[in-house]
């Protein structure tokens, strides 16, 4: 994370002529969002799938518990 | 539906999708037909059962043969009153939080559901029994995988820039929300953060990076091309995430306040107090008053007294840290009724935006059926050297009835208000506050809260 801050500071400050120009008073915002876009983007795909795997490893290690027996004899009988 | 005259709301023409416009005291909200292939998207997608069941947005419902002046009438859409209509400006740290987080999750919603917010105003979301509501049911548009989020920076002038600012800076810098209705601009947020703020990789993004650009890119005249479908939906949603979490994640911190604690600061015995609650509580019995606001209220100790007995209470203080923590107690108790609001009553909100119509005053959103007054009269006259006359001139246009305190010279309170200044208040005493009240309102009752305090509480109604 400090090396995309780092990154985002040399940006900031080295390179102060505009490469884009003005389309409308939201194209700065655009940039913005296609800047932050990749960075964020990736941490939300990081974190999904993180999520996924967690999910399928917590199931896999999982004891069955003893609410989970009631509820499979419940269903059978 | 009988003809009765429709009163177009002021602050509704910025989006020709429609317009908000009032029938009595009902509200309506026009859709136009330029509007009607968005509405029948978020209708038909499942997208607005999902809001308004998840209670983010307004219930409403189409009214059918409305006769409708207007000929670009797509459909009439007949929305849940809001009681009382507050503003950002008007709101403590943790309740424009809310506001953000609710607008961020509606925007999560949208995109499941392939919509966007195409428009992020703060003054779309009011407060509807203690939470947040979006209350905007035009502010919906298709999304196109790759264009960017249009409110993007809306959102960050209106939620974001004043969050920081209160919570890195001050919490009294919530107010220039006030000076900036259209949101504070980036650029002054960024030069109002710390430095430290720049080692935050989202501040730095979502404020310093973007005034940043804006300044940047706003200035030459040739065009730009940007490559469509270049913001991913993934990018989309990672942008959103990355704000929840940096929304979540700021805290507000300004210490303890001068009225922080209310309760430990009383100058009267317990007694008292629990006098003064139960004289206050059979004034409201009497009365049965739909609204009450009760001015300089604190944490709401005595609006509680009000919302118990079911009536809609505007808790109103100008301490930000007595604000919050009134909002706080609403949502850990899931209190319905209170509305905590910062308004300093010797300046309240006056009328703002375009010809002074857009954000209403605080009085043009009154009369109240009731004003509460208590422990705040002395403070008015010998700290903001109000007289009797100019307090009961001024309440009589705000509440239709009033519970006011005298709190007399010999009380401890007023002793330290005069301690490091000239009396100049010889005319401050019981005889003159009942008789310049007199002149505004009929006394009905008045009852001293006893157990060796010489403070006394009275119930009024305004002469007509």
């Amino acid at each position: 994370m400090l090396a995309i801050i780092l990154l985002l500071l040399i940006y900031f400050f080295v390179f102060a002529q505009p490469t884009y120009a003005y389309l409308d008073p939201g194209t700065g915002s655009y940039i913005t969002q296609l800047m932050i876009g990749f960075v964020a983007g990736g941490l939300y795909l990081l974190k999904v799938y993180w999520r996924k795997i967690a999910a399928v490893v917590k199931r896999l290690f999982r004891k069955p518990k003893k609410t989970d027996e009631k509820k499979r004899t419940n269903k059978r009988s | 539906m009988k003809k009765r005259e429709l009163i177009r709301e002021a602050s509704s023409f910025r989006d020709p999708s429609g317009f908000v416009f009032y029938s009595g005291n009902t509200i309506y909200r026009q859709v136009n037909t330029s509007y009607k292939n968005d509405y029948l998207h978020f209708k038909n997608s499942g997208l607005c059962k999902k809001l308004v069941d998840e209670k983010l947005l307004i219930p409403f419902r189409e009214v059918s043969n409305f006769k409708s002046a207007d000929s670009e009438a797509f459909a009439v859409l007949k929305t849940e009153t809001i009681p009382f209509i507050s503003y950002p400006y008007e709101w403590c740290f943790e309740q424009l939080k809310d506001a953000a987080l609710c607008t961020l999750r509606i925007q999560r919603v949208c995109l499941e559901h392939n919509m966007s917010l195409k428009d992020a105003s703060a003054f779309n979301i009011q407060f509807l029994a203690g939470k947040p509501i979006m209350i905007d049911i035009l502010s919906f548009e298709r999304y196109k995988e790759g264009l960017p989020w249009v409110a993007y920076l809306q959102f960050c002038q209106q939620f974001l820039s004043p969050l920081l600012l209160m919570a890195k800076v001050d919490s009294r810098l919530g107010m220039v929300s006030g000076i900036f209705l259209d949101g504070v601009p980036l650029d002054l947020t960024s030069r109002l953060l710390p430095k430290s703020s720049y080692l935050n990789f989202s501040t730095l993004a979502h404020i310093h990076m973007h005034a940043h650009n804006q300044k940047k890119y706003g200035k030459s005249s040739s065009s730009v091309r940007l490559k469509s479908k270049a913001l991913t939906k993934n990018m989309f949603l990672g942008i959103i995430d990355n704000l929840e979490n940096l929304i979540r994640n700021t805290k507000y911190s300004n210490g303890q306040t001068e009225w922080g604690e209310y309760s430990n600061m009383m100058n009267y015995t317990q007694a008292a107090f629990e006098n003064k609650k139960k004289i206050v509580k059979s004034y409201l019995v009497r009365q049965q008053p739909k609204s009450v606001w009760d001015l300089g209220a604190n944490t709401g100790e005595f609006s509680r007294i009000a919302a118990g007995l079911g009536i809609f209470t505007i808790s109103f203080d100008f301490d930000h840290a007595a604000v919050n923590t009134n909002y706080l107690q609403i949502k850990k108790d899931g209190e319905t009724n209170i509305l905590p609001l910062l308004m300093d009553v010797a300046n309240p909100t006056a009328d703002l935006g375009w010809a002074h119509e857009e954000r209403k005053s605080l009085q043009k959103r009154g009369p109240s059926d009731l004003v509460m007054a208590l422990a705040l009269t002395h403070h008015l006259c010998i700290s903001r050297n109000l007289t009797f006359r100019l307090i009961a001139s001024y309440f009589q246009k705000i509440g239709k009835s009033l519970i006011i305190e005298f709190v007399p010279k010999s009380d401890s309170k007023v002793r330290t208000l005069l301690r490091n200044r000239k009396d100049i208040f010889p005319w401050y005493n019981q005889k003159t506050f009942e008789s310049e009240s007199s002149k505004y309102f009929r006394i009905l009752k008045r009852d001293p809260i006893g157990n060796n305090s010489l403070r006394i509480v009275y119930l009024m109604e305004r002469k007509k």
